[in-house]
């Protein structure tokens, strides 16, 4: 390959071992070096696509740059398709909650309580050397934002939480998390298909949930929609991590706009929605309420998560407590705070 | 191989030790040799007893001093490639048993401690050492090997193709080698026969010491190897293939450090049980850990609340009186002038100023899950599980360490590895790299390696 000879090799420390390596390669024709480093730290591509790209646009970096992103849903393709039969055991779970269910500040209208809107999504991989790299994190969180970014409400739907088509969301223009307002180039199966080819493992995108209710009108003055999320073994940032949980919460009380306006109310009720997500996750927990006993219903689980006492009582009579305690309730009145439905996720699980 | 087995079976005998140890406690039993203690008689042969026995016609020599290197890299780069051609390569020569790709690949689960680990490993020797060569699948597989012993990693070898270069998760490698404590790295260029400019090598080579200096390891002088494990297998292109193998060999011999060996370390040994021998004092019995002691010399009694110096005027050994002991034996120490009420089981005897007694330390802690015998339910900070050190058993609290985000709302569930800081009821002998572990009721809910002392007693 003949190149413009301004691309002169950059130096570098010689060592004994680097000798070594040159001494088998004796005839050496010069090659940019520098750029396909450049590049490469831009990019994040292996070597040989960041030195095609390079030849294919005349050493220029920045149409190499547009030469990759044309090129790696081709080459990306390809690599998945290599990959494509090989087992992902490993990943993460991530959850992102657009909004809890409460009041909605910015729009002056200070007693409005808002919906409930969230999402979780499973990414997997090949190792947890991936698993736990930042782009893999990133691209699950961005996912995970993606999923309960698009999802429509769905007045037909008996459940909260609810499935969401892994076409539909493959499909999707993949909505950054971390800066919303900047447009992402390519759909979420595009962005999956560029990781393949960055990190050269199987990734696939396992299942997603969404949880989307606008507020109850009319009778919303006594029935709110909360969210209860946690993720365990967060590595790079608290959005994902190995075991995701996220529940749905209702919260019934005719001092509904009340208590939600007060600080320390919504700042309890948060704490509490954390040690049920906690509780959810830590515990075997497969249902909401079962017969008495069933500790695998998390009802009839002591209350761990809590801390404090809660030690000592099942979640049941723990949640009862709470309402009575913070005012939600009357003694003998219907209400209080409920879970209505809960997903659980560990990363590597079958699907049951 | 030898010595990973021993090692497992120590690993074996510390946990096993610590639940003998309270049954031997219990029973008042006042015989010089405990029940544990004759019921294994050498480390290696639990270990060789499970796999049917060492055939007789290739005896180990430890005529060469032993090393544990562990391949890490993406997993299309060939790491397995690599070992089954350089066990090829060395077997030519005799010093190895040919593993083929088959035979590494399965990775199969053992059980240390009890504890579940996926790894593979081979053993192979070079013109002056002999080496362990581990392969594990993921990060938490080294993770749990380094902590609970069963297979650590004295130095590393990382490879990447030539093709592809480093890749976004070779950092995740080299933040693996550091946290389980490797300090020299060595790098293997693999799959060269498959690029056509030999720039790209330079390139390869170029990103690979910027990274590892990015991750304090020497990247100026780590030793980088480029060839072609495949060509090495197949036998073809000795150029790229054999002899790069051998060249790798010769890197690792020169460049990682062989870990100092257990005699050639200060002398240390637990006390198991004490005696008042009429008319000549009181004695300490136990297995000596590690280093050399001599008749008359000076050492230091540590822990549980009561250190001191003293000097050891005889030391004994199945009856007998002998001028020294080393690493392994099995022990009575006579000690100057000290009542039989200044000393417990659970303390050691140590060369003076060698180790401390210490009240709080960081620890790389592995929580077993319910199937290896461990926790059904997470805990959160201030859990106080007991504490087995060699023969001490102390109660701990478990807290995050200083700056956790959330702390008090943060939990550990079983399957966890998590650095924690365990504040002692009463202080023990202990330093980074020592291994305990936590019990709770009859349980074993975890293991861990400290890692570093935060208060001395």
């Amino acid at each position: 390959m003949v190149l413009p000879s301004v691309f002169y090799r950059q130096k570098i420390s010689l060592s004994p071992a680097c000798f070594r390596g040159r001494a088998y390669y004796s005839t050496m024709q010069k090659s940019p070096i520098r750029l396909v480093q450049e590049l490469r730290k831009l990019t994040d591509v292996p070597i040989s696509k960041a030195r095609e790209a390079l030849a294919a646009s005349n050493n220029d970096v920045e149409a190499a740059r547009r030469w990759l992103e044309k090129d790696l849903a081709i080459s990306g393709a390809q690599k998945a398709a290599k990959v494509e039969g090989r087992t992902t055991r490993e990943g993460l779970v991530s959850v992102c909650v657009l909004s809890n269910g409460n009041q909605q500040r910015a729009a002056g209208t200070s007693n409005e309580l808002g919906g409930v809107r969230a999402a979780m999504i499973e990414l997997n991989c090949e190792t947890d050397f991936v698993g736990r790299n930042e782009l893999f994190a990133r691209l699950a969180a961005d996912i995970a934002h993606t999923a309960a970014f698009i999802t429509e409400h769905d007045s037909s739907s008996p459940r909260f939480i609810r499935p969401c088509s892994l076409d539909v969301l493959g499909d999707a223009p993949l909505l950054s998390r971390s800066e919303p307002r900047v447009q992402m180039p390519a759909t979420v199966s595009g962005s999956i298909r560029d990781l393949i080819a960055k990190v050269g493992e199987k990734v696939s995108l396992k299942r997603a949930v969404t949880v989307v209710h606008g507020p109850f009108r009319g009778e919303s003055n006594v029935l709110g929609l909360r969210l209860a999320s946690y993720l365990h073994g967060a590595t790079t940032s608290g959005f994902q991590g190995r075991i995701g949980s996220l529940a749905i919460l209702g919260l019934k009380t005719p001092r509904l706009p009340e208590l939600m306006s007060t600080e320390t109310f919504v700042r309890d009720l948060e704490k509490l929605e954390r040690a049920i997500g906690r509780q959810i996750a830590g515990f075997d927990t497969r249902s909401v309420r079962s017969t008495p006993g069933d500790e695998t219903s998390l009802y009839n689980q002591p209350f761990m998560m809590l801390g404090g006492e809660g030690a000592n009582e099942t979640v049941r009579s723990a949640l009862d407590k709470w309402s009575r305690q913070r005012g939600v309730v009357e003694d003998d009145a219907e209400g209080g705070i409920e879970v209505l439905e809960f997903a659980k996720w560990t990363v590597g699980q079958d699907i049951e | 191989m030898f010595r990973l087995a021993a090692q497992r079976a120590i690993a074996y005998r510390l946990a096993g030790s610590s639940r003998a140890g309270l049954r031997v406690s219990s029973l008042h039993t006042r015989c010089w040799t405990t029940t544990w203690r004759s019921s294994s008689p050498l480390p290696s042969f639990s270990r060789i007893s499970r796999r049917g026995y060492a055939e007789a016609a290739n005896k180990f020599s430890r005529a060469k001093p032993h090393m544990n290197v562990g391949t890490i890299g993406h997993v299309d780069h060939g790491k397995t490639t690599l070992t089954a051609a350089i066990t090829k390569v060395l077997a030519d020569r005799g010093a190895a048993k040919f593993t083929d790709y088959s035979q590494i690949d399965k990775a199969p689960e053992e059980k240390a401690r009890g504890i579940t680990i996926n790894s593979a490993h081979v053993e192979y020797e070079s013109e002056n050492r002999h080496y362990a060569h581990v392969d594990c699948p993921g990060h938490a597989d080294y993770v749990k090997n380094m902590i609970t012993g069963a297979a650590q990693m004295d130095g590393g070898i990382i490879v990447v193709a030539a093709t592809d270069g480093q890749m976004p998760q070779t950092r995740e490698h080299l933040l693996l080698a550091r946290q389980v404590g490797i300090k020299k790295l060595v790098v293997f260029i693999n799959k060269v026969d498959m690029i056509s400019d030999p720039e790209m090598l330079e390139l390869v080579e170029m990103e690979m010491r910027d990274l590892l200096s990015t991750y304090n390891f020497d990247g100026e002088n780590t030793p980088i190897v480029a060839g072609s494990a495949l060509a090495a297998l197949e036998g073809r292109d000795d150029e790229v293939g054999k002899n790069k193998i051998l060249d790798l060999v010769k890197a690792c011999d020169e460049w990682l450090d062989v870990p100092a060996r257990d005699l050639d370390k200060p002398y240390l040994m637990p006390v198991e049980d004490v005696f008042s021998i009429p008319g000549r004092g009181t004695v300490a019995t136990g297995r000596a850990e590690r280093g050399v002691i001599n008749k008359g010399d000076e050492v230091e009694v540590i822990g549980l609340g009561n250190s001191y110096k003293t000097t050891v005027t005889g030391i004994e050994m199945f009856h007998k009186e002998l001028d020294r002991g080393e690493a392994g034996d099995n022990m009575g120490c006579l000690l100057r002038g000290i009542k039989r009420e200044q000393l417990k089981r659970g303390q050691i005897i140590a060369a003076p100023g060698s180790i401390k007694a210490v009240r709080k330390f960081v620890a790389q802690l592995y929580i077993l899950t319910k199937d290896e015998g461990g926790r059904y339910t997470p805990f959160m900070a201030h859990y106080r599980p007991q504490l087995f050190i060699r023969t001490a058993d102390i109660t701990t609290s478990l807290n995050f360490p200083d700056g956790t985000p959330d702390a008090d709302e943060r939990m550990v569930m079983p399957g966890d590895n998590v650095e924690m800081v365990c504040a002692l009821h009463t202080d023990v002998a202990a330093e980074a790299g020592s291994r305990f572990t936590l019990r709770e009721g009859n349980k074993t809910i975890g293991t861990g390696i400290v890692t570093k002392i935060l208060e001395y007693a």
